[in-house]
């Protein structure tokens, strides 16, 4: 099977990462729950796996990174953090429902910066003017994970860091890809996915707080147990109940490829996406949204075939043994600032382990399939 | 030996003082704190041993860290707690 459905999850790991698992399911047990050798190592994963995603991010301080169960759980603690209802919260028109959701659930009104797809200086623009009515609170995706398309984020966080506005940044599909540097961002929060770019397994997640947080879960922190509440400081107040050290273990070692490859990764994913997209750009009835700028698409590509529901075609790759993904990607509105939905795409998504091979055998499947349909 | 248990809100803040003091070339331990010196429950603690107190203090300066508090354990296991 060709796996390019890594927007969802990578499947294929560094070797290092299986192992690290496995070690920890039989050597570790929970940090802050004793003060046995299996406690103690459990603890000293933990706090290796926070320095090195603090190193990775510029994260001033390990306490302030935070393990979550994904990255949808970290944009919740974020949000309910800083917004509350009837707050007006400016978002881009490429979030995912990891956003969108929690924000309607809050009750708070949400201002679309829409822009079209790979303008970034368009977005700007469309951020300035939003932000002169001095919002709540920003949240941007990173990198649309229909699109591939990067938000110029640095320049949107400016213009917050201007005017004292709250910026969360939803990293889900630029977290070992893209350089984010926390102190530079002067983020509120920044949420991110462990099984992504950084390699670790399902179940795993990183939210880096430069904002004072509110607990989403109570329970156990190993801390200051007669207090009646959570503990006021990081990482405890966040992290109620038993750690998934399987997974924590697992990351670390994602993060260890990361930091020693991330350059490499994201040279190599913009390579294989520019194959991709010139490939597809020449097989007649498709349409493909692919930026003509090398900077603007990370990792992902989106592709439609003119009247055919986007599933037949996913459908019919996975019959070829090819594993995308099609539809509305949990970002309908993504599909509705493209002008996508509701039939949705069929999304193509790399990784470090992806080969040229792989996306050219893609590309001639997909032309096989095409020209079969609309034959 | 008679130690010092530098105690600490947290578990990460104990682990962040200990790299600060093995950094400085002190020698530590992590150990959870026993019962008494904390008021708040479970709780992790740093030890050292009596005699590298006032380098360890200068480390924790340095790096801009210092502990809950700290007590003087006997060897008999009565503690003490005391100022810095």
């Amino acid at each position: 099977m060709i796996y390019l459905d890594n927007a969802a999850t990578t499947l294929k790991k560094p070797k290092s990462v299986y192992t690290a698992c496995m070690y920890a399911m039989k050597h570790m047990s929970t940090p802050g729950r004793g003060g046995h050798y299996y406690a103690m190592r459990a603890a000293e994963a933990a706090y290796e796996c926070r320095e090195k995603a603090a190193k990775l991010f510029n994260v001033k301080d390990p306490e302030n990174v935070v393990f979550v169960f994904n990255a949808t759980h970290g944009l919740n603690i974020a949000i309910m953090s800083v917004v509350k209802p009837g707050m007006r919260v400016v978002v881009s028109g490429y979030e995912h429902n990891s956003v969108i959701r929690p924000l309607n659930a809050l009750g708070a009104n949400i201002d679309i910066a829409a822009s079209e797809l790979f303008e970034p200086e368009v977005a700007v623009s469309v951020f300035e003017r939003k932000l002169l009515e001095k919002p709540d609170a920003v949240i941007v995706n990173h990198v649309s994970n229909v699109f591939g398309y990067q938000m110029p984020v640095e320049r949107i966080s400016d213009l917050c860091a201007e005017q004292g506005i709250p910026f969360i940044l939803d990293a889900s599909q630029s977290a070992g890809t893209l350089n984010i540097n926390m102190e530079k961002l002067k983020a509120a929060f920044i949420a991110m996915p462990g099984h992504k770019g950084l390699y670790g397994p399902q179940g795993t997640g990183l939210l880096l707080c430069g904002a004072k947080p509110r607990p989403l879960l109570q329970g156990g922190s190993g801390s200051n147990s007669t207090l009646p509440l959570m503990p006021d400081y990081l990482p405890d107040m966040l992290e109620a109940g038993t750690h998934n050290m399987p997974g924590i273990a697992g990351l670390s070692a994602g993060i260890d490829f990361v930091l020693k490859n991330r350059e490499r990764i994201l040279a190599h994913e913009k390579h294989l996406i520019s194959v991709i997209s010139e490939e597809l750009r020449g097989i007649q009835g498709l349409k493909v949204f692919a930026s003509d700028h090398v900077y603007s698409q990370v990792g992902v590509i989106s592709f439609k075939v003119e009247g055919v529901p986007s599933e037949i075609i996913g459908e019919r790759l996975s019959d070829c043994g090819i594993a995308v993904r099609a539809g509305l990607h949990c970002s309908p509105m993504a599909h509705k600032t493209a002008k996508t939905y509701p039939d949705g795409t069929v999304r193509v998504s790399v990784s470090a382990f992806s080969t040229e091979r792989e996306v050219k055998i893609l590309s001639s499947t997909v032309k096989n399939i095409v020209k079969e349909i609309l034959c | 030996m008679d130690s010092y248990y530098l105690t600490c809100r947290s578990l990460t803040y104990a682990q962040r003082l200990s790299r600060a003091l093995n950094s400085a070339g002190i020698r530590n331990s992590l150990v959870r704190t026993p019962n008494g010196m904390s008021n708040d429950g479970c709780g992790y603690s740093v030890k050292i041993k009596s005699n590298v107190l006032n380098d360890a203090l200068a480390a924790m300066r340095y790096s801009s860290m210092m502990p809950k508090k700290i007590f003087y354990s006997y060897e008999d296991g009565n503690y003490q707690e005391v100022s810095f």
